[in-house]
């Protein structure tokens, strides 16, 4: 389908026209959750929440995360250039997409909820402190071509548009409690806090305008901009089998409009009061914690990296070309019945990148109806099956795959789940000469 | 045919379970962290008592329960304690008083230690206080701290030895 163009502009995929249905020709969404599940925290099994909280934090660890990432398809079409020998294959789009990333707070959890009394000589790590989010829309354009009889090459440029974005990835610190000598405790605070915001700034301060208006305007290039490239290949070392690998989203986002960060940036030695007993010699004032450690409000632009994602497959087809009566596909890869393969998708992360790796067979079942099934190891799973089909109903393409269908039975226990949808027109290109 | 069993195929992947989840437990959350840190500290030697001075009173800023309330702890401070610990190595009993001030200089509480000579076994003397319910929203208004130190007894002779040293620490509720 189409859409696999947005995951590797290199994709062995032909059309003489396409266009996708506005706003339902590609929806996508997908949620992790590694360590526990929204089952831990909300089950309505008359366990205390203060319980179930508690027992979150000790049985997480501060590599735990969430990740959200949903995309939303405007609008897409393509068109071919050239002819049935020498094509080259143009593709445009925009599209709507919200992540999120955000790491288990352990230290700082335990802290705001049990205070520091049973934990002396435990060094808490404000670094633990690690999150980031961003609604953003995406306008792209892409370039693919057979450069040879064996070799696809394909680009595309992306602009973003940021509409709200919040990044705090680079935080450090500590904090620590012990025995001391000349004072009951030695105790000292280090932080290095940053929070960097964009797009929020005008509803924080007696905001009078249309909301859903402002986010329409950012959407249209009216937010922080960015660019990006995404480029990707496809190999056939033989016919039957492909070899793909691609980079997305090698990009940053330029952030002027509407900042705020805050920043929480100091040391302070918690020594209490020192009085000096010796007359006629002033007692020093106690430096007050603020003033050690402020929290300042900050308006300075800054740039965000868009996540970077490798994608790479190995596919090896087989079984009687799909149907004598008709040579309907001009993609190599849809001439077998039958195809097996691995994929693997790693994804930059601030702390270690998200990973998946797949085993999956694909098959042609009828003329119109391909159907895959897939086996996930992933960052959030270890039995993530999944299942896809694409049906092409005369020039109407409908494909839907679904992940972690094992999850589907209670997904309030899931660690994951994601899913994907679209609805296309196709005109497939001619593969004969007139 | 082919199209019927395509549909079919679709319509069942949309069923799928869900336990019982209520998201208004998160009102249900209580935060109740301890903090302990240091209240203050000295370490006067016999020195400053054998010049005939035999009293010494020192104010100073007292912006412990501010720190608490600066974190994050605004509205959730309820009871205080104070733990004292005085370990007195100077052959001279002491009677030190803590006087807490208001803005305007008005005392709003004390508390009174009595420490003993030495006389050449460990000699240390604690005390915690407690400040809950009015009593701890009184404390709040402090905001300064007076140490009275008054030796009991005969003025101590020049080269006397020890030191009379305080530590303390507060746990903050």
């Amino acid at each position: 389908m189409p859409q696999s163009m947005l995951s590797n502009p290199g994709s062995d995929v032909k059309y003489s026209w396409f266009v996708g249905v506005p706003l339902v020709s590609g929806f996508s969404a997908s949620m992790g959750s590694s360590g526990f599940s929204a089952f831990d925290l909300f089950a309505n099994n008359g366990v205390d929440f203060n319980t179930k909280v508690r027992n979150l934090v000790l049985s997480t660890s501060r590599n735990d995360k969430v990740a959200i990432n949903q995309q939303l398809e405007i609008f897409s079409g393509g068109f071919k250039l050239g002819d049935w020998q020498k094509a080259s294959y143009f593709s445009f789009g925009m599209y709507q997409e919200l992540d999120v990333l955000a790491y288990v707070p352990k230290d700082p959890l335990i802290l705001a909820l049990d205070g520091n009394q049973t934990y002396l000589n435990k060094v808490f790590d404000l670094g633990d402190l690690n999150a980031k989010g961003e609604l953003l829309s995406v306008f792209h354009i892409g370039y693919h071509k057979n450069v040879s009889e064996k070799l696809i090459l394909g680009v595309r440029g992306k602009l973003y548009s940021s509409i709200f974005n919040i990044t705090s990835t680079k935080n450090s610190g500590y904090f620590y409690t012990t025995q001391g000598t000349n004072a009951i405790y030695d105790q000292v605070i280090s932080s290095n806090i940053l929070v960097h915001t964009s797009g929020f700034l005008n509803y924080l301060y007696n905001y009078s305008g249309n909301i859903n208006s402002d986010i329409s305007k950012k959407a249209f290039l009216g937010g922080n901009l960015g660019v990006g490239v995404d480029v990707g290949l496809t190999y056939y070392p033989q016919k039957n089998i492909q070899f793909t690998a691609s980079l997305v989203d090698i990009g940053s986002i330029k952030h002027s409009k509407e900042v705020e960060s805050y920043s929480y940036k100091g040391v302070y030695k918690f020594v209490g009061l020192t009085p000096n007993l010796t007359p006629g010699i002033p007692t020093g004032s106690l430096t007050n914690f603020s003033d050690a450690v402020p929290l300042d409000t900050l308006n300075v632009n800054y740039t965000s990296r868009r996540s970077l994602k490798f994608n790479s497959s190995i596919q090896y087809s087989f079984g009687n070309e799909s149907n004598s009566d008709c040579n309907c596909s001009s993609d190599e890869e849809n001439r077998y019945k039958n195809a097996i393969g691995a994929q693997l998708f790693v994804m930059s992360a601030p702390r270690l990148p998200l990973t998946a790796l797949t085993a999956y067979y694909r098959r042609q079942i009828f003329e119109a109806l391909e159907v895959k099934a897939t086996y996930t190891i992933d960052s959030f799973s270890s039995k993530n099956i999944g299942f896809g089909l694409s049906t092409n109903l005369g020039k109407v393409n409908f494909y839907i795959l679904a992940d972690n269908l094992l999850e589907y039975k209670d997904i309030a226990k899931a660690n994951s789940l994601s899913f994907q949808l679209g609805l296309n027109i196709i005109f497939p290109e001619k593969i004969t000469p007139d | 045919m082919k199209k019927i069993l395509a549909v079919i195929i679709l319509v069942a992947l949309f069923f799928s379970c869900s336990s019982d989840l209520d998201f208004n437990q998160v009102n249900d959350l209580k935060r109740e962290p301890i903090l302990v840190t240091n209240l203050g500290s000295f370490d006067a030697p016999a020195q400053l008592f054998t010049t005939g001075i035999t009293e010494s009173a020192v104010t100073t800023n007292f912006p412990i329960i501010k720190i608490f309330e600066d974190l994050y702890f605004k509205e959730s401070l309820v009871k205080a304690e104070f733990f004292f610990e005085f370990n007195n190595t100077i052959n001279s009993a002491f009677e030190i008083k803590l006087i807490f001030l208001d803005a305007s200089g008005t005392k709003i509480d004390s508390i009174l230690f009595d420490v003993p000579a030495y006389s050449g076994l460990p000699n240390v003397v604690r005390k915690t206080e407690t400040f809950d319910g009015p009593h701890f929203e009184l404390l709040k208004t402090a905001t300064k701290i007076t140490f009275v130190v008054k030796m009991l007894g005969s003025p101590l002779a020049i080269g006397s030895p020890g030191s009379l040293k305080l530590r303390s620490s507060a746990t903050i509720y």
